[in-house]
């Protein structure tokens, strides 16, 4: 299994740590993406990656370099700050262009309209630290990480820790969760 | 009574300014002048492309009474843009909005409107966390249909959109929650046992397209990042 990393935090923090210290113990493969250091455009909507550069965003900047771990890997972990509800913004950058994960041809599955992955069945994990977020929150970021799995057709799972989770635990469940989300 | 005259800013969070999110937001624009409101609308695009500077949004923002963030879904929630846009607002500006009134008007290119709920939810906590008060949201399914055609040329589904549009804003400028009854006038319910149906035109016409561009269908699905040189 190889694991694609995508660190949206801006400083360093107790997951980064259980995580790193996790991946140093069980010697997993994983490409790791610092995504504040990256230039990652934004995505304008053009359309150009649906049709004439099928699957290939056609502005220059870092993702081909992202894309080309992601696509042959199976699970992808987003490390995010929850913000109001959602993801920050240097998640968001890298998420909304990674919907060339998927093809511009339609499916439905289990009642939904979709898109159909282009490289296949993939998990996804989602971990954000919450703050100061108010009650409800948490819920809306676990609905959405649930609905960018149905988007993508993956599996996938989400936590939710505070800065005062110990780290032990922060590792414990990073790594019962890696274990049990399959493609 | 006469009600008190509100000024309103709308954010247009497309990164394409002219298409729908701006055809609803000029739509929300006219209709606001037409009783008497002031109401202006920005694009989020432009802060974010450094083409107006950011520290002079305060003086646009500072005066309004409402404002009301009109925007497409990008996977599942704002994008990245409005994302930005939001968190540098809440960085530079937390105190001074408090007491404002806050709404948002989302679409989609699906039409299930259930997938805007985790983008209008993100709005509301946006203006909660910085005291403005939340008049709620609304989601329209379908808005890559409309594609940036002025509401008026849309015959009785533009006329349908307008008056629901009408009706919140009947509640937004007298700082009420929207009504629920505009989000059911703004749904189009199509039946699920018709999805499969949709898909197939959806695709024809994709397919269609690509070929208008010479591309065919090998090339539409490629798997671009698992092939050399790249």
């Amino acid at each position: 299994m190889s694991l694609v990393i995508l660190d949206a935090f801006g400083e360093e923090n107790l997951i980064e740590k259980a995580l790193e210290n996790l991946l140093q113990k069980t010697g997993k493969e994983f490409f790791y993406f610092k995504l504040k250091n990256m230039k990652i455009l934004a995505c304008r909507s053009c359309g150009a990656c649906e049709i004439k550069s099928p699957g290939k965003c056609v502005f220059h900047d870092d993702m081909p370099e992202i894309m080309r771990a992601i696509a042959p890997g199976s699970l992808i972990l987003m490390l995010t700050p929850v913000r109001f509800g959602g993801y920050s913004s240097q998640l968001k950058k890298v998420l909304d262009k990674l919907m060339i994960l998927v093809l511009p041809l339609y499916t439905v599955k289990d009642g939904h309209l979709l898109h159909s992955p282009r490289y296949g069945k993939k998990s996804l994990l989602v971990i954000g630290l919450t703050g100061q977020n108010l009650p409800g929150e948490e819920e809306n970021f676990r609905l959405l990480a649930a609905r960018n799995a149905l988007n993508m057709q993956f599996t996938h799972k989400t936590l939710l820790f505070t800065s005062a989770d110990p780290m032990e635990k922060i590792e414990r469940e990073i790594d019962k969760a890696l274990c049990e989300v399959k493609p | 009574m006469m009600n008190k005259k509100k000024r309103l800013l709308l954010l247009n969070g497309s990164p394409r300014k002219a298409k729908t999110s701006y055809v609803f937001a000029r739509t929300m624009k006219e209709l606001a002048e037409k009783k008497g409101h002031k109401a202006e609308i920005i694009h989020i695009i432009e802060y974010f492309d450094e083409e107006k500077h950011f520290e002079a949004l305060k003086q646009v923002i500072l005066p309004q009474d409402i404002l009301g963030l009109v925007t497409p879904l990008y996977v599942d929630t704002l994008p990245y843009p409005v994302i930005w846009f939001l968190e540098r607002i809440a960085c530079d500006l937390t105190g001074e909005l408090k007491g404002k009134e806050f709404f948002a008007v989302a679409q989609c290119g699906f039409p299930d409107t259930d997938l805007l709920h985790p983008l209008l939810e993100s709005c509301g906590y946006f203006a909660k966390a910085l005291e403005m008060k939340w008049l709620g949201g609304l989601g329209y399914g379908g808005g890559a249909l409309i594609d940036g055609t002025p509401l008026e040329k849309l015959g009785r589904k533009g006329k349908k959109i307008t008056s629901a549009f009408a009706f919140a804003l009947d509640d937004i400028v007298e700082g009420k929650s929207i009504s629920p009854r505009v989000q059911d006038q703004l749904t189009v319910k199509i039946p699920k046992i018709l999805y499969r149906a949709l898909a197939a035109f959806l695709n024809y016409r994709k397919k269609r397209e690509a070929y208008s561009h010479g591309v065919s269908v090998a090339d539409l699905t490629r798997k671009t990042y698992l092939e050399n040189k790249v």
